[in-house]
């Protein structure tokens, strides 16, 4: 019987844009579980989570929720149906390097074996929770997947559902709230009250009315003591960015080098939330909502894939022949990439396949009309940024605030030029990170030659002393000598 | 008259007084805010790459940095590169210079790895590495802390048995690098039908 109160924001998204809505194209049909695909794929170092081990051998048999892969990171990844290891070797992957990587193969044998983990009884404290979310494999459903209980840390005061979804073509968010939004407020009020987080924000987009319903009645429902406050937001891309999100929620603006979560604001996705809350239960992370859309899908819908399932045969439960696509986006059309092999298999991350009729335009000069400054919702200067990427100059594109560029997108979508300014900043922000970790193995480098140096130091001048005080005795021992000498003489 | 003259001794005491505060103050400075070394030294040094490999003549990239700040060719560190010549150019206020380097210098990013079956354990490699970058005993295997080795290729001529090799520095197995992109156009945002914005 929680409580929640409806707000329309009231504050505006600096930047931004209004894009056109697709998502009506798969929303219309229900949603659908997928038949279980005759073989299953994961990555091992492209699972979420970072680079990951195997946990089986080629001919180990598998159930549902049987533990596959360890990242170093602790976070565990199980197979999502049962069957056989058939091989682990290079595949093609679902992930924007479009590359071959070490991957699990899964035949599956269509039984519903399962091995899930025993269901934890309430109350528990915040470390058998982390426990949990490491064993489950949860991790950031959004699209990041970056490993949520990471950010689980003292001191959060706020919660924040980060349901605005504002990619204009996906629906995957929209769907599991529509269909499960009690696992969503229930994964909320257990993480709430484990981490003692006394407020939980809900922030939607205006274009959900039928997931707002299923939100109001999943709180109504809900034993909850925490007290919710759904945010109703403008649709205006990219208001699901995170710090956009707390912008626009709470007016608060989390400082440039800082994340969110060091001033205690926590922000998850609806499907994480729901994980977690299946999680407690004793169910692993083993499917996801995923998006079917554009329109060169026949049959656009939401369907629950179980994870490692290959695109080809989510693009042939859409009933379209994968033939006829050269690519498909992965993700949004704004922040999406595109694989062109269908037999990889989805991640946990990937939340939507798009395929669309290709309009390439080809790029033109930029003729600095700035249009791409006044939608940064960064208040960021894309025009200089650009030009001093092209020129291969990355410390003034630093200077200009690269390091804040959330790669929305908005830029190239307004640049009357067609520039690629969103695929340049990526690309400017990955050599800037390589460049910090030489930069910080060069300081350590240092001091260990600064330390080793001084110790050689040290050990010399011991030894000199050593010295000295072995000649100082030797000569002392000779005067003796020679006395006793002369005195018996 | 006598008062002229208590003006003018008064005006001497009051300078005199002004110029020996003044000098006490200016002294009290230079002891408190004293500088230790030549600070210039130090801005040298974080430019260079911290690899302690002595291709420049030098026993290390510190005393390279003095050599510099005392009037030295900003071009002799091969592992820097171009890049950081250009920086030390743009910091000491000189023109570019291209690297002063042998034709057989590697340019690429090493790293040492132990040929471990090979390794008699004499410790050679351990003595030479300038960053502690090699771990063994006497008479037992030794091996390359990979993270930690800077490539400098000190360790390579003390060997009796040549068992170290220069290797690529291996990636990360999730390593990824997103390409530099082309003159191709995106295929985001590519068919999106802008309504307006602002």
């Amino acid at each position: 019987m929680a409580k929640y109160q409806i707000k329309i924001c009231e504050r505006q998204l600096e930047g931004g844009i209004y894009l056109e809505e697709f998502k009506y194209i798969s929303k219309t049909e229900p949603c659908v579980f997928l038949e279980t695909p005759a073989i299953l794929s994961f990555p091992l170092n492209f699972s979420g989570g970072g680079a990951g081990d195997s946990l089986v051998q080629v001919g180990d048999r598998v159930s549902k929720g049987t533990p596959i892969i360890q990242c170093l990171t602790g976070i565990i990844h199980v197979a999502s149906r049962s069957g056989v290891v058939t091989a682990i070797q290079d595949h093609p992957i679902t992930h924007p390097s479009a590359r071959n990587s070490k991957c699990i193969t899964v035949e599956t044998d269509g039984t519903d074996n399962q091995d899930y983990l025993p269901p934890l009884n309430w109350p528990f404290n915040a470390v058998t929770l982390r426990q949990r979310a490491i064993e489950a494999g949860i991790l950031g459903l959004g699209g990041a997947g970056f490993p949520s209980l990471k950010k689980w840390g003292d001191g959060t005061q706020i919660l924040i559902i980060n349901a605005a979804e504002c990619e204009p073509f996906l629906t995957a968010d929209d769907t599991l709230m529509r269909i499960d939004s009690r696992s969503m407020i229930r994964g909320a009020s257990i993480l709430s009250q484990t981490l003692d987080i006394k407020k939980v924000i809900v922030g939607i987009e205006d274009n959900k009315p039928e997931a707002l319903d299923a939100i109001k009645l999943a709180i109504a429902e809900s034993q909850s003591s925490c007290s919710f406050d759904i945010v109703l937001l403008e649709t205006k891309y990219p208001s699901g960015g995170e710090r956009q999100l707390i912008w626009l929620a709470l007016g608060i603006e989390v400082p440039s080098g800082s994340r969110s979560i060091e001033n205690g604001i926590l922000v998850h996705n609806p499907g994480t939330l729901a994980a977690l809350s299946r999680a407690v239960d004793g169910k692993p992370v083993t499917d996801r909502v995923v998006t079917l859309t554009g329109d060169l899908i026949a049959n656009p819908r939401n369907v629950i894939a179980p994870i490692g399932t290959p695109l080809l045969s989510l693009i042939k439960a859409a009933k379209t022949d994968p033939e006829q696509l050269d690519s498909v986006t992965i993700g949004g059309p704004m922040m999406g990439y595109s694989i062109s092999e269908y037999s990889a298999g989805i991640t946990k991350t990937t939340n939507c396949v798009l395929a669309r009729t290709p309009t390439k335009q080809p790029e033109g000069p930029c003729i600095r009309c700035g249009a791409c400054a006044s939608v940064c919702p960064v208040a960021l200067q894309p025009q200089q940024m650009i030009l001093a990427l092209k020129g291969d100059s990355l410390g003034q594109a630093l200077h200009e605030g690269l390091v804040d560029c959330i790669e929305c997108a908005a830029c190239n979508a307004v640049c009357p030029s067609h520039i690629p300014l969103a695929e340049w900043f990526q690309f400017g922000r990955f050599k800037q990170r390589e460049k910090d970790l030489e930069k910080k193995l060069a300081v350590a480098a240092r001091e260990r030659f600064e330390k080793r140096n001084e110790r050689l130091k040290r050990i010399a001048a011991e030894q000199e002393a050593k010295r000295t005080t072995r000649r100082d005795k030797g000569a002392e021992a000779l005067i003796k000598a020679r006395l006793s000498r002369e005195k018996t003489l | 008259m006598t008062d002229e003259i208590t003006i003018l001794g008064a005006g001497v005491l009051v300078l005199t007084l002004i110029g020996l505060s003044g000098g006490a103050l200016l002294e009290f400075a230079s002891k408190a805010f004293h500088v230790h070394g030549n600070p210039l030294i130090k801005s040298i040094d974080e430019l260079l790459p911290q690899t302690q490999c002595g291709q420049c003549g030098h026993p290390g990239c510190k005393p390279y940095a003095e050599a510099i700040a005392s009037g030295e060719a900003i071009n002799r560190c091969p592992p820097g590169g171009q890049e950081t010549i250009d920086r030390l150019a743009k910091l000491l206020g000189l023109g570019s210079l291209p690297l002063d380097t042998e034709s057989d210098t590697v340019l690429e990013d090493l790293v040492a790895v132990v040929i471990e079956e090979d390794c008699i354990g004499c410790t050679k490699c351990i003595q030479a590495c300038p960053v502690d970058a090699i771990v063994g005993a006497a008479k037992l295997m030794h091996t390359v802390i990979t993270d930690q080795c800077t490539g400098c290729d000190l360790c390579i001529d003390p060997c009796p048995v040549d068992c170290i090799d220069m290797i690529l520095r291996p990636k990360s197995s999730d390593y990824w690098m997103p390409g530099q992109p082309g003159v191709i156009v995106s295929d985001r945002s590519g068919q999106i039908e802008m309504l307006h914005h602002g």
